[in-house]
């Protein structure tokens, strides 16, 4: 991949200082995302009080020790880093990146470290450099493709995990993030995006119309059905936004004829745990354990989300009983599945246009979903074309790791952190780009506009939608104008829930 | 010069030796434990073993990703990895060492491949330096071992090539045996102090990085509890 660094200008507009001055001041920092006020004074102190109880606690400890005796300092991993590739600026190297948690580490947690630094009085934690890692951990975007190439197997982004968990831990934290999970939880709504039940309701059943008029189909969104094998949680913010990749979905449950639903003790899929705390994480993901208990259901069906997907998947285990928790599935696995045991019949060509796809980090990095949706786009589109390197090798959106959701950082992500990502989606000269993702298709839809590319990003179920083939049987005719009760042919096939 | 020479090769080499061993042995050890700690803390207890064992294959068989960035510095690198390891282990003067200390010893490679590697590896060794050196990228994260390694590495490379083929003045050859020997034992003790440890630890940075992300089940409520910050708002 050859990337061309940002120039002069473009730098000073990702850069761009964008918080009132006396803001600054007060808080003693120098970040460019917004932090809720906190206690300045002494933040050294305790930054390594709460990186010593998190370390007591938890597993970081091994890992770290094993990581400062081995790293080998190739720079290897510079070749990798959107961030670098776009600033060229050493800082963001991520091995350089590591070692300013790493040095703290040596410093204050190893024997030989803290000998040495008694004798020799230095290295001891410094707020400049307190404030270094505030910034550099959050220009990261947690995207694990430098660990990838790291012949040592150094896995920076668990070093950027940490480093944001100890410091949102003395209050430093990307508001957005730390808002939105207050009301998660410990709000009304219980969800990210602040969507009231009703709402939610509401807006189903207006799809559910709007399906039927486009369709011809009886196309339900089940809601608190119990016993039901899959419980839906999409990132929420698709009940506001992802209207079309929503439809698609319960267009293929339609067809299928399983049984699924979307509680309303709790509907949201995100974890921003994932990016700035391990202990919200844990107490986010038990929310989705909690809420499918309630409606007796058999698994965890996660929408297109990639980092939803990621903490369900592998942090419902860690918190919520081990291999007796409910298995997790994304969308686009079961939809796969579904397609391939021929319980849903897909459209040749029916995309004309040309179409490319986005691996989101979050589900290939780890080769958990490569194939599936690659096959079920090529099963509909007449042009589908790969972007260049991809799947576990793919390159970040640039809004990973939770930064798309600081929107005030957005010329830095659109101008820094998606560059890459920008030339490699020009490149396929592609109508549609596909990004199974809400995170993703959030910074992918500001890239495309900031960068000034003609490139819709849709889901993978917004185009399923229109690619499906409905048993006859299911089409109804259209209502007549007056909307006297014609009964649909074949009633709530979704909702059924003994399939 | 005999007597240091003698003292350098018999009771120094087994000590510096031992250290080496024993050194890697108690940060492998110490790596392992830790693990095992940590893994039986873990609330998911699925290792990905396909995954983790094939990633760790892929560096320690680099073939499949070293062409797609710096390739050049990486084939030098591979090949300074083999000429350091396989030269002095199957040097047939070694083994002949190893034989009359320890009663047995291995298979050898010929005379003249020895050489070929060890002007390789000599050859090797300064370009990893000047790489380093050159590279703007290496330059900004190298700490002084980093550039000194390569360098340190070779040296007993070059003395074991001048011992073995520049043998007109004894003086020069018991010198240059007594920098080679001594050049050894220091880089043996060294080993599990710096970033070489790398030879141990390494095969085992997959799992490390599996199991690390393996949380333990309650972590809210001990690490709140300790920074006394139970039932506190978000
Ligand atoms: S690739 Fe690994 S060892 Fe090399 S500089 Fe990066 S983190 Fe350090
Ligand atoms: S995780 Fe991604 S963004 Fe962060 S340092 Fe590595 S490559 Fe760069």
């Amino acid at each position: 991949m050859k990337t061309t660094p940002i120039n002069d200008e473009q730098r000073a507009k990702a850069f761009a200082p964008n918080k009132k001055p006396e803001v600054m001041e007060r808080q003693n920092l120098t970040v460019r995302y917004h932090v809720e006020d906190f206690e300045v004074e002494d933040r050294p102190r305790r930054f390594l009080e709460a990186f010593a109880a998190i370390l007591r606690h938890s597993n970081y400890r091994f890992a770290l020790d094993h990581f400062i005796r081995l790293s080998a300092k190739c720079s290897r991993c510079a070749t990798q880093c959107q961030v670098y590739l776009a600033t060229n600026d050493p800082d963001d190297i991520p091995c350089k990146r590591s070692e300013l948690l790493l040095s703290v580490y040596r410093r204050h947690f190893t024997m030989a470290g803290s000998i040495r630094g008694r004798i020799f009085g230095t290295g001891h934690l410094t707020d400049e450099a307190l404030q270094e890692m505030a910034e550099s951990f959050w220009n990261c975007t947690a995207c694990r493709r430098c660990t990838m190439e790291c012949p040592v197997g150094i896995d920076h982004a668990l070093i950027t995990h940490l480093g944001r968990y100890i410091l949102s831990e003395i209050g430093i934290a990307p508001r957005a993030l730390v808002v939105s999970t207050r009301e998660q939880l410990e709000g009304k709504t219980g969800n990210t995006s602040a969507v009231p039940v009703p709402a939610l309701v509401d807006t189903l059943e207006f799809l559910e119309e709007d399906m039927k008029e486009e369709l011809h189909v009886d196309i339900k969104f089940p809601v608190d059905v119990e016993n039901a094998e899959y419980v839906f949680f999409p990132a929420v913010s698709d009940f506001l936004m992802e209207a079309e990749t929503l439809m698609g979905i319960a267009a293929v449950f339609t067809a299928t004829g399983d049984s699924w639903t979307t509680g309303t003790g709790y509907f949201d899929g995100i974890n921003y745990g994932l990016f700035y705390s391990d202990r919200i994480l844990e107490r986010v993901v038990t929310k989705i354990d909690v809420e499918t208990k309630r409606l007796n259901g058999k698994k965890v069906l996660i929408g297109e989300c990639g980092h939803a997907s990621r903490s369900a998947k592998y942090f419902l285990p860690a918190h919520c009983g081990g291999k007796d928790a409910f298995p997790v599935i994304n969308i686009m696995e079961y939809t796969y599945g579904a397609w391939k045991a021929g319980k849903l019949k897909l459209r040749p060509n029916a995309i004309a246009e040309r179409v490319t796809y986005h691996d989101p980090c979050n589900i290939a990095r780890q080769k958990w979903i490569l194939e599936q949706p690659r096959e079920l786009l090529k099963a509909i589109c007449a042009d589908y074309v790969e972007m260049t390197p991809n799947r576990e090798d793919n390159i970040c959106c640039g809004g990973g790791g939770g930064t798309v959701s600081i929107d005030e950082i957005r010329p830095y992500r659109t101008t820094v952190g998606g560059l890459a990502k920008a030339d490699q989606i020009r490149a396929t000269g592609a109508k549609y780009c596909v990004a199974p993702c809400a995170n993703c298709k959030k910074q992918l839809r500001e890239l495309v506009e900031d960068q000034g590319i003609d490139c819709e990003i849709v889901g993978l179920h917004d185009l399923l939608y229109k690619a499906i083939e409905f048993d006859p049987s299911m089409i109804v005719e259209p209502e007549p104008e007056e909307d006297e009760a014609v009964e649909p042919v074949k009633p709530d096939v979704a909702g059924s829930a003994d399939e | 010069m005999d007597a240091l020479l003698e003292f350098a090769t018999g009771p120094l080499f087994r000590l510096t030796f031992a250290i080496m061993i024993l050194g890697l042995a108690r940060i492998l050890i110490l790596d392992l434990y830790g693990m095992w700690e940590a893994y039986r803390k873990a609330g998911d207890k699925t290792i990905p073993w396909g995954l983790t064992i094939s990633r760790t294959l892929e560096w320690i068989f680099p073939v499949k990703r070293v062409i797609n960035h710096r390739p050049i510095y990486s084939i030098v690198a591979i090949l300074f990895h083999i000429g350091l390891l396989i030269t002095p282990t199957f040097l047939f003067a070694h083994v002949e060492l190893w034989r009359s200390g320890l009663g047995f010893g291995w298979w050898t490679i010929s005379p003249m491949l020895a050489e070929i590697l060890t002007i390789a590896t000599i050859a090797l060794g300064l370009l990893l330096f000047l790489g380093r050196v050159g590279s703007r990228n290496a330059r900004a994260l190298s700490r002084k071992q980093d550039y000194l390694w390569p360098l340190v590495l070779i040296v007993p490379f070059i003395t074991g090539f001048v011992c073995a083929n520049l043998t007109v003045s004894p003086n020069l050859y018991q010198l240059s045996m007594l920098v080679h020997v001594f050049s050894a034992e220091l880089i043996f003790v060294l080993v599990p102090f710096t970033k070489i440890a790398h030879c141990v630890l390494m095969p085992l940075s997959q799992l490390v990085s599996t199991i690390a992300w393996k949380f333990p089940a309650h972590v809210d409520e001990d690490v709140a509890t300790t920074l006394n910050k139970k039932g506190a708002p978000v």
